[in-house]
C-alpha cells in the first residue's frame, strides 16, 4: 500500500523527492511566518526549522492563527511549532526562540538548508539574513506585507538582486527645531511628547531635548546672543529639575506649556510666517469647558478626541503614575503598550497640538504615530505566504527563472491586477554595496565630532546592519574598531580624527558573522544646516547618474519600508495615486525618484 | 453596551485590521452572519480568514466525509477525523480561532436545502458544487440582496466570482490639500468617496455549451483572459463528471478535459491555441498554497462586500497557475 502524501501530484517526481526531502529555514513565526508553516506542513515538507525571538500579543491573533489566548506571553517559535506538530506529529520541527542575528547562527548554520524563508518585520533582520544567505550561498525568499499590500521576492546570489541592491529610504525624521519651535503638524507633537516623556522618565538623549531651540538659523537673525547658550535655555537638564519639584504636575505643565512657549515667542522671526502659539496655563486648560466625559466606553476613550480638561487630567495622573513606576528604577522605557505611558504621549501631544492650533488626535490615532504600527491583516498574509510556498516548490525544482517578484495590490478602479508578477528575474545591481566583489561605499561624516563609537552604531550597525565589525584603517594598518571584547574600547569616546580617520581616509571594514567585507571612503562633510543629516552614505558617486538612468525605474519604484512594525513592508508603485504615501511610511515613489542619492539617515526616532 | 459597540477584548484584538479598514468596518464585520458551503482545502482557508476577521457567525454547510487525503489538505481536521463528518469535524479547531465567533456546523447536503434557507445570510460562499445549482442559490441571493461569491481551486489555478449585487462602497482617496507647499508641510485630506456598482447575476457569467443564455455579451469583448475559458472547462468537467479532475484518472481526466476545452473555445469562438494543453498539467488535486492565495483573495472580497469598503472585484478573479498572476476580470456586465 503506498502512503499518501501531502506534496502536491501536480508536482513533477523529481521535485515531490526534493520537498519530501529538503531542510527548510522559516524565520520568523509572524502573521507571514505562521502561514508560511502551515502551507510547509500541508504540502509534504518534512524537515522544518523556525526562529523568532518574539513572544504572542493579543494584537497578533487577529491573523497569526497558530497562536491562541492561552498563548499570550509565551515564544512564537514554541507554540508554533506545538502547534503544527499538533496537526502532523511526523513533520520533524524545530524551533529558536531566539535573535536570528546572534552569533550562534553562522554562515555553516544557514548552509544546513535547501531553501530559507524570510518572514520577518524588520530591515536590519532582512539585510542580516540576506547577507547570510548570499554567503551560504542557499536560496532566499523574502516576503512581507502592509495593510493590503504585500510582495515575494526570490533572492538567489549572483542572479537576482540582494535584499540590499536597492536603496531602502530610512525612516522619516524631523528636523530639531521643527520638534522643539515650529511644529505644524500633529506627528511633530506626538514626537515631541515621546521625547518629553523620555526627558522625564526615560534614558537620557541629548538629542531628545524638547526645551524652545535657540540656535534655530531662522531665529538666528535677530537673536545674536543665543550661540553662547548653547542652544537650552536651562542649564539644569529638565530631569534633575524634575527630581527637585518631585514631578509636581502643575509646575511641570507650567513650564512645558506655559513658559517655554512664552519664550519661543521672543524668537519674533518664527512667528512672521507661522501662527504663533499661545501659551495655556494649569488653570486654563484644568477648567477649559470640553465635551462631557460621559462614556467610558473604549470607542469613546480611544477613538474620540480628548477635550484639552480631559488632557490636562491624564498629563497630571499618568506624571504621578510613571513617578511612581520610575522609583528604584534608572530610567522607564516609552512603549506604546504601556498605558500610563500611552496616556501621557496622548495628552502631551493634543496639549502641545492646541497650543500651537495643530489638528488634535485620538489616543487610537496617536498610538498608530507614536508606535510605528503597521497595520497587518490575515488575508493579505495569506495570499502572500501561499506564494512564498508555490515559489518554494520551483526553488527547490532549480527553476528559478520562473520565480520573479510578485506584487500584492490593493485593488484599485484603474487596474485589474490584484497579483502582479514581473516578467523575469532583476538582475543583482552591479554598484550593490552587499552583493557586488569587493563592495565599496563613500561615507559623508564630520571626523572632527564624530566619535567613534557613533560611527560603529549609527553608521556600521544602524545604517549598514552589521553585526560584529572589524575596523581597519588601510595604509595604517592600525584596528580601529574590534568585535572582540576589550581590544578597542580604549578609542570609544575619541573622535574619528584622533585616530588618524582624515578626509580621504579607506577603512577595510570586515563582519566576520555576516562573511562581508567592504571598503569604506571617509568625506569629511560638514553641516551646513541644522536639519541635515550627521553623515551621508552613497555608492560610487560617479556611478549614481549612469545608474539612475539605466537601473533607476525598477530600483526606484519598489519599496520603502518602515522599520519595528508587525509583518511591515511597503510598495509604493510607480502609478498609484497619494494613497500609498501614507504618513507614517515617510516615503513615496517620486520623493526617492528625484533623491535617489539622499539616502539619508535618521537620528530622530518617531 | 449597544450591539454595534465594540468591547475592550474586541478592540485590543481586532486593532490590527481596524487601524487599516476603520471602526465602522468592523462594526458591520461584527454584524454579519456568513455562509460558507464546502469546508476542503480552499474553504478550510476561506473559514479561517473570515473567523479571524471578527464576524458575527459562520455556519459551514458541508455533507461530506473526511478521507485520509483531505486530510492531508485541511488544517481543521484531527487524525481521529477520517469517516467522519468533515462539517462536524472541522468545528473544534475552527473555534479556536476566534471563541468570539458563534459556529454552526451543517451536514446536510446543499442540493437538499430549501431557496429560503440562502436569505438569512449577510453573504453566502459557495465551494464545490455544480453548476446547476449554484446558479438557484445565486439567484435566490440575488432576488433577496443577500450577497454571493463562489469559487475554486483546481491545481494551482483559480478563480472567484462575485455577485454582490447593486453593491454600494467607500472608498478612500488621499488628496492634497490646496497646492502643494514645500516638502514639509504638504497637507493631505482623505475624502471619502461613494461608488457604485452592478453585478450581473451568475447565469450571465456562467455560461456553458447548451445553455439558453446568450452569449454574445461574453463574446464581444476582445482581449478576453483566456483563463476565464479555461475556468469554464474546469467547471463544466465537474458538471459532466459529478467530481473534480484526479491524478489517479489523469489521462482519461486530461482526454476529457480537451474536449470540453474545444467544445467551449467553438462555442466562443476563441483560438485553443491561445490556451497551452500542459495547462492541464497543473489543475489536479488542491494544492494548498494555491488555496492559501485564492483563499486570501475570496476572504478579502467578502470582507468588502460586508464593509462596504474599498473597491471589490468586478466580477471575476482569476488566478495564474503559472505565472501567478491574480487579475480581474469584468463578465457579463
Amino acid at each position: 500500500m503506498t502512503k499518501l502524501s501531502a506534496i502536491p501530484s501536480i508536482l513533477p517526481s523529481t521535485t515531490q523527492e526534493k520537498v519530501a526531502n529538503s531542510k527548510v529555514l522559516v524565520v520568523g513565526a509572524g502573521g507571514i511566518g505562521c502561514e508560511v508553516l502551515k502551507n510547509l506542513a500541508l504540502s509534504g515538507f518534512q524537515d522544518i526549522e523556525i526562529i523568532d525571538l518574539d513572544t504572542i500579543d493579543v494584537s497578533n491573533l487577529n491573523r497569526q492563527f497558530l497562536f491562541r489566548k492561552e498563548h499570550v506571553g509565551k515564544p512564537k517559535a514554541v507554540v508554533a511549532r506545538e502547534s503544527i506538530l499538533s496537526y502532523n506529529p511526523d513533520i520533524n520541527i524545530k524551533a529558536y526562540h531566539d535573535s536570528v542575528t546572534s552569533q550562534d547562527y553562522g554562515v555553516n548554520f544557514f548552509k544546513r538548508f535547501n531553501i530559507i524563508l524570510n518572514a520577518l518585520d524588520n530591515r536590519a533582520a532582512r539585510s542580516h539574513v540576506n547577507r547570510m544567505c548570499l554567503a551560504a550561498n542557499v536560496p532566499l525568499i523574502e516576503s512581507g506585507t502592509s495593510g493590503y499590500s504585500g510582495q515575494v521576492e526570490l533572492i538567489k546570489k549572483g542572479e537576482t538582486q540582494c535584499y540590499e541592491c536597492t536603496l531602502k529610504l530610512p525612516q522619516k525624521t524631523f528636523p530639531g527645531c521643527t520638534i522643539r519651535n515650529t511644529p505644524s503638524e500633529p506627528v511633530h507633537c506626538i514626537v515631541w511628547a515621546k521625547h518629553l516623556f523620555n526627558q522625564l522618565f526615560g534614558e537620557d538623549d541629548p538629542d531628545q531635548d524638547v526645551s524652545p531651540d535657540t540656535e534655530d538659523p531662522e531665529a538666528k537673525a535677530e537673536n545674536e546672543h543665543s550661540s553662547t547658550e548653547s542652544g537650552n535655555i536651562k542649564r539644569l537638564s529638565t530631569r534633575q529639575w524634575s527630581q527637585d519639584i518631585d514631578y509636581e504636575p502643575a509646575q511641570l505643565f507650567t513650564k512645558f506649556f506655559h513658559d517655554d512657549i512664552k519664550y519661543l515667542l521672543t524668537m519674533e522671526n518664527l512667528w512672521k510666517t507661522r501662527k504663533a502659539p499661545v501659551p495655556l496655563s494649569w488653570e486654563q486648560a484644568a477648567s477649559h469647558r470640553g465635551d462631557a466625559e460621559a462614556e467610558n466606553n473604549v470607542q469613546a476613550i480611544d477613538m474620540r478626541i480628548w477635550s484639552l480638561s480631559k488632557c490636562a487630567s491624564v498629563f497630571s495622573d499618568t506624571v504621578s503614575q510613571l513617578k511612581t513606576e520610575l522609583k528604584g528604577k534608572s530610567f522607564l522605557v516609552w512603549d506604546k503598550d504601556d498605558k500610563p505611558a500611552m496616556d501621557f504621549v496622548t495628552a502631551a501631544a493634543n496639549i502641545r497640538s492646541y497650543i500651537f492650533s495643530i489638528e488634535q488626535k485620538s489616543r487610537f490615532a496617536t498610538k498608530s504615530i507614536a508606535g510605528n504600527i503597521i497595520p497587518a491583516i490575515a488575508t493579505a498574509n495569506a495570499m502572500i505566504a501561499g506564494l512564498v510556498v508555490l515559489h518554494a516548490f520551483r526553488v527547490l525544482a532549480e527553476e528559478i527563472e520562473k520565480c520573479p517578484t510578485i506584487f500584492l495590490r490593493p485593488k484599485s478602479r484603474h487596474s485589474k491586477f490584484i497579483l502582479a508578477a514581473d516578467k523575469d528575474l532583476v538582475k543583482p545591481n552591479p554598484n550593490c554595496y552587499v552583493c557586488r566583489a569587493n563592495p565599496t561605499v563613500h561615507v559623508f561624516l564630520n571626523v572632527n565630532t564624530m566619535l567613534v563609537k557613533e560611527f560603529e552604531s549609527e553608521v556600521l550597525k544602524s545604517y549598514l546592519n552589521m553585526v560584529a565589525p572589524d575596523v581597519v584603517l588601510a595604509g595604517k594598518d592600525s584596528i580601529v574598531i574590534s568585535s572582540e571584547e576589550g581590544e578597542t574600547e580604549i578609542n570609544n569616546d575619541k573622535k574619528l580624527s584622533e585616530i588618524g580617520i582624515v578626509d580621504g581616509s579607506i577603512l577595510k571594514v570586515d563582519d566576520f558573522l555576516q562573511n562581508y567585507e567592504l571598503t569604506i571612503t571617509i568625506t569629511q562633510y560638514e553641516k551646513s544646516k541644522p536639519e541635515d543629516p550627521s553623515f551621508k552614505v552613497v555608492g560610487n558617486p560617479e556611478e549614481m547618474k549612469a545608474k539612475e538612468s539605466t537601473n533607476g525605474k525598477e530600483n526606484g519604484q519598489k519599496e520603502a519600508e518602515k522599520e519595528e512594525s508587525d509583518d511591515d513592508l511597503m510598495i509604493v508603485d510607480e502609478d498609484d495615486n497619494v494613497k500609498s504615501d501614507d504618513p507614517q511610511e515617510g516615503s513615496s515613489s517620486k520623493k526617492r525618484k528625484l533623491n535617489p542619492v539622499e539616502d539619508d539617515i535618521c537620528l530622530i526616532d518617531v | 453596551m449597544g450591539e454595534t459597540q465594540l468591547s475592550a477584548v474586541e478592540a485590543e484584538l481586532y486593532d490590527r485590521q481596524i487601524r487599516l479598514w476603520g471602526i465602522e468596518s468592523q462594526q458591520k464585520l461584527r454584524a454579519a452572519n456568513v455562509l460558507l458551503i464546502g469546508i476542503r482545502g480552499l474553504g478550510s482557508e476561506i473559514a479561517k480568514n473570515i473567523l479571524l476577521s471578527g464576524i458575527n457567525s459562520l455556519t459551514i454547510l458541508d455533507d461530506g466525509v473526511v478521507t485520509e487525503e483531505e486530510l492531508l489538505k485541511n488544517f481543521l481536521l484531527s487524525r481521529s477525523s477520517v469517516g467522519k463528518k468533515i462539517a462536524e469535524e472541522v468545528m473544534v479547531k475552527a473555534q479556536a480561532l476566534n471563541p468570539l465567533v458563534k459556529i454552526v456546523s451543517d451536514t446536510e447536503a446543499v442540493g437538499k436545502k430549501d431557496m429560503d434557507f440562502f436569505e438569512k445570510f449577510t453573504i453566502v460562499i459557495a465551494t464545490g458544487i455544480k453548476t446547476d445549482l449554484l446558479l438557484k442559490i445565486d439567484k435566490a441571493c440575488h432576488s433577496k440582496n443577500v450577497k454571493f461569491i463562489c469559487g475554486d481551486v483546481f491545481g494551482t489555478f483559480g478563480y472567484s466570482i462575485s455577485d454582490f449585487q447593486e453593491h454600494k462602497y467607500i472608498e478612500e482617496q488621499i488628496q492634497l490639500k490646496g497646492k502643494k507647499r514645500d516638502h514639509k508641510g504638504e497637507e493631505k485630506q482623505t475624502v471619502k468617496v461613494e461608488n457604485t456598482i452592478n453585478y450581473p447575476e451568475l447565469k450571465k457569467v456562467v455560461i456553458l455549451p447548451n445553455s439558453k443564455q446568450s452569449i454574445e455579451g461574453i463574446k464581444k469583448k476582445k482581449r478576453r483572459n483566456v483563463l476565464f475559458f479555461v475556468m469554464l472547462t474546469l467547471i463544466e468537467f465537474r458538471n459532466r463528471h459529478n467530481r473534480n479532475p484526479s491524478i489517479t484518472t489523469k489521462n482519461e481526466d486530461l482526454k476529457s478535459l480537451q474536449e470540453i476545452k474545444s467544445e467551449i473555445f467553438q462555442v466562443y469562438d476563441i483560438d485553443p491555441a491561445k490556451v497551452n494543453d500542459d495547462i492541464f498539467d497543473l489543475i489536479f488535486g488542491e494544492v494548498v498554497p494555491a488555496c492559501a492565495a485564492v483563499g486570501g483573495v475570496i476572504a478579502q472580497e467578502v470582507i468588502k462586500a460586508v464593509s462596504q469598503k474599498e473597491v471589490p472585484i468586478h466580477n471575476v478573479f482569476l488566478f495564474d497557475p503559472i505565472t501567478y498572476n491574480g487579475t480581474e476580470e469584468c463578465v457579463g456586465a
